[in-house]
């Protein structure tokens, strides 16, 4: 097997001066071309961990405890700051979740991603300001010319979106950092913007991390799934599998919330409790307070199991066999 | 952006007459006969009434209102009672004074006060934001004439480095009138300088948390880049407001720094003209910095338009 192109082993993050790590022990590889979707609920560590690899943390009071991130033979966590810059933009790039906030008010579209262009590729002011212009041509904005020349409030929040992807993939990194690209669009701009993000993808052949905690966008887009619970993975595997065969009783829960189109049943399922909060995770298994199978085993933290080669989960009680009532109880 | 500032401009002439009328009538309200200043030891009856006919001071106020801001608007302020010069000649000698104090000192305020709060805005909680903090709230309680006095006494007297005191006209002798203007300048810009960093930090706090700013860093631009181009771009837009406002306030002259200094500006004019019952010089200056104000007002929004492109469209 080829060695991947992003290798994170154990990271774990925390609040300075508070006792238990906010993302904990979180490890998996991806390779060129793949993309990796991470789910789960908000504040269950998804964006900290993508903000990490970045080195965009906000440091103090949040710092990471352990753990390494190779990418390119290089760890991310430990790399000096002018080698992380020269890498940010470069070989990795990152798309937030606020279009609306996440582009300079006061800079012209054009400049702003001509900008990163100049600062990686060292060319002249003319040829990034083509390159801003072809990738606002790829990034299918209508009308490209005249937008190199517009401000971040002259665009609709679908439009910033693409600037930012634009500006993501102005250099062709080798890994794409997504934190919920599509969630604060409409509908009807998200598949579109997704649509865009793969096809761009399958261009440029990069990796990409999507964030999200819409199922839908999983479906759409992943080829592995990580789902995290709590500041931990608590399974990982193939998209397929993790849909069709979900070991970890959260997992679970989240596929049996996720409302289906045909015949109306039973009112939705939901997971009863509560997310812990990030001062007060319990000790041992985090999900267990809200897991109808939780017993005493589930006091010690779970480690990571192979359910099949590829597909991990983080249960005592994995293989779980009769998913049907399951589904039923929960 | 021309229509906008002709806009403005009309707007302001009510607002500047409404001043004209306070500052016409407040004065009146004023204790002391300008016409007992002028004479003197010499209360003979008939040359008081002589001047008073000669000023128009008999006459009913709203006339004598009416008579001077229609010749104020002829270019006309009157003539000083004190020195029997046009109030517009004395203001004209004068202006450049204010003027050139008051450009040194915003230079000088700038030059410390953006520096210094950027520093302690990006290393917030550290001994250099402590630093700037101390260094600031001590440039705003220590008084000006003490610190006037206090540089005068090191810089001019001990050091010999600098002139205590005089005036000597820019277009005369450039190098030497910077050198009398600067620990005037110095004095003024220190205590505005504190003003302008708490303004700066307090922007900059807000934009480094902004989510453009992490924008910024995620593309691998430097520190130094991500503040200034980024950060302080957009930080500047309200700290552009108070640097005009502050200029306009400077225009008012600093009465305590030109006093110490003997510097003939604005300030030691109008305290001269009060103590004199001048009103006709009062008068004139007053309305003078009440105009230069509005027009500062006005620059400020201005400004604000050019620097913030969601407002320049409208």
């Amino acid at each position: 097997m080829n060695t991947p192109l992003l290798d994170v082993r154990g990271l774990s993050i925390r609040i300075a001066g508070t006792p238990r790590d906010l993302v904990e022990d979180v490890s998996f590889t991806l390779s060129a071309g793949e993309t990796l979707c991470v789910v789960g609920e908000s504040g269950c560590g998804k964006s900290l961990t993508a903000l990490a690899l970045m080195g965009l943390l906000a440091s103090p009071p949040l710092k990471v405890t352990g753990g390494t991130a190779t990418l390119d033979g290089q760890d991310l966590l430990t790399l000096p700051r002018d080698q992380l810059q020269s890498l940010r933009g470069r070989r990795m790039a990152m798309i937030f979740q606020e279009p609306m906030t996440s582009l300079n008010p006061a800079l012209r579209i054009g400049d702003q991603i001509a900008e990163t262009v100049q600062r990686h590729q060292g060319v002249s002011a003319k040829e990034a300001r083509a390159r801003a212009l072809e990738m606002l041509k790829r990034v299918r904005i209508p009308a490209p010319e005249s937008r190199l020349d517009a401000y971040p409030h002259n665009l609709s929040g679908g439009m910033r979106q693409r600037v930012m992807i634009a500006m993501g993939l102005a250099n062709d990194p080798a890994l794409l950092l997504a934190d919920e690209p599509t969630t604060a669009l409409d509908v009807t701009i998200q598949a579109q913007i997704l649509d865009l993000m793969r096809s761009l993808q399958s261009e440029s052949g990069s990796a990409m991390i999507l964030i999200t905690h819409d199922l839908g966008v999983v479906a759409e887009m992943a080829d592995k799934v990580a789902v995290m619970y709590a500041g931990r993975i608590v399974e990982m595997g193939p998209a397929a599998q993790i849909f069709e065969d979900p070991q970890h009783p959260y997992t679970i829960g989240l596929m049996s919330s996720m409302p289906a189109l045909g015949e109306r049943t039973e009112r939705l399922v939901t997971i009863p409790g509560v997310v812990p909060q990030a001062n007060h995770m319990p000790a041992g298994c985090r999900f267990a307070e809200r897991c109808p199978f939780a017993d005493a085993t589930c006091m010690k933290t779970p480690p990571m199991q192979d359910v099949s080669t590829n597909h991990h989960v983080a249960c005592w009680h994995a293989p779980l066999e009769a998913q049907t009532e399951v589904r039923a109880s929960a | 952006m021309l229509s906008f500032i002709g806009h403005r401009l009309l707007v302001a002439i009510p607002t500047i007459l409404l001043i004209s009328v306070l500052v016409f009538f407040l004065q009146k309200l004023l204790p002391g006969d300008p016409v007992l200043a002028l004479a003197g030891e010499d209360r003979n009856p008939e040359i008081l009434e002589y001047l008073r006919e000669k000023y128009r001071l008999n006459d009913p106020l709203y006339l004598q209102y009416f008579h001077w801001i229609g010749n104020a608007l002829r270019g006309d302020l009157g003539i000083s009672l004190r020195t029997q010069q046009p109030v517009l000649t004395l203001l004209a000698q004068k202006l450049p004074v204010t003027l050139q104090l008051a450009t040194m000192a915003l230079i000088i305020a700038v030059v410390i006060g953006i520096p210094a709060g950027i520093l302690s805005a990006y290393h917030k909680g550290t001994w250099i934001d402590w630093l700037a903090n101390v260094v600031a709230l001590s440039g705003l309680s220590v008084p000006n004439f003490w610190l006037g006095i206090m540089m005068i006494l090191l810089v001019s007297v001990k050091l010999g480095w600098l002139p205590a005191s005089g005036y000597q006209p820019f277009s005369e002798d450039p190098l030497q009138s910077i050198r009398t203007m600067l620990m005037p300048a110095f004095v003024l810009g220190t205590g505005l300088a504190a003003t302008l960093m708490r303004h700066t930090r307090s922007a900059m706090l807000g934009v480094l948390q902004s989510d453009y700013v992490r924008t910024a860093r995620a593309k691998g631009l430097s520190e130094k880049v991500v503040v200034i181009r980024h950060a302080l771009r957009n930080a500047l837009v309200p700290v552009v407001t108070v640097i005009t406002l502050l200029f306009g306030e400077l225009l008012a002259g600093a009465v305590l720094t030109e006093q110490i200094f003997t510097i003939p500006g604005f300030g030691k004019l109008v305290v001269d003209a009060v103590f004199n019952r001048d009103y006709a010089v009062v008068q004139g200056i007053v309305l003078c910095t009440a105009i230069a104000f509005v027009l500062m007002n006005i620059l400020s929004d201005a400004l604000y338009r050019v620097l913030n492109p969601k407002m320049s469209d409208r």
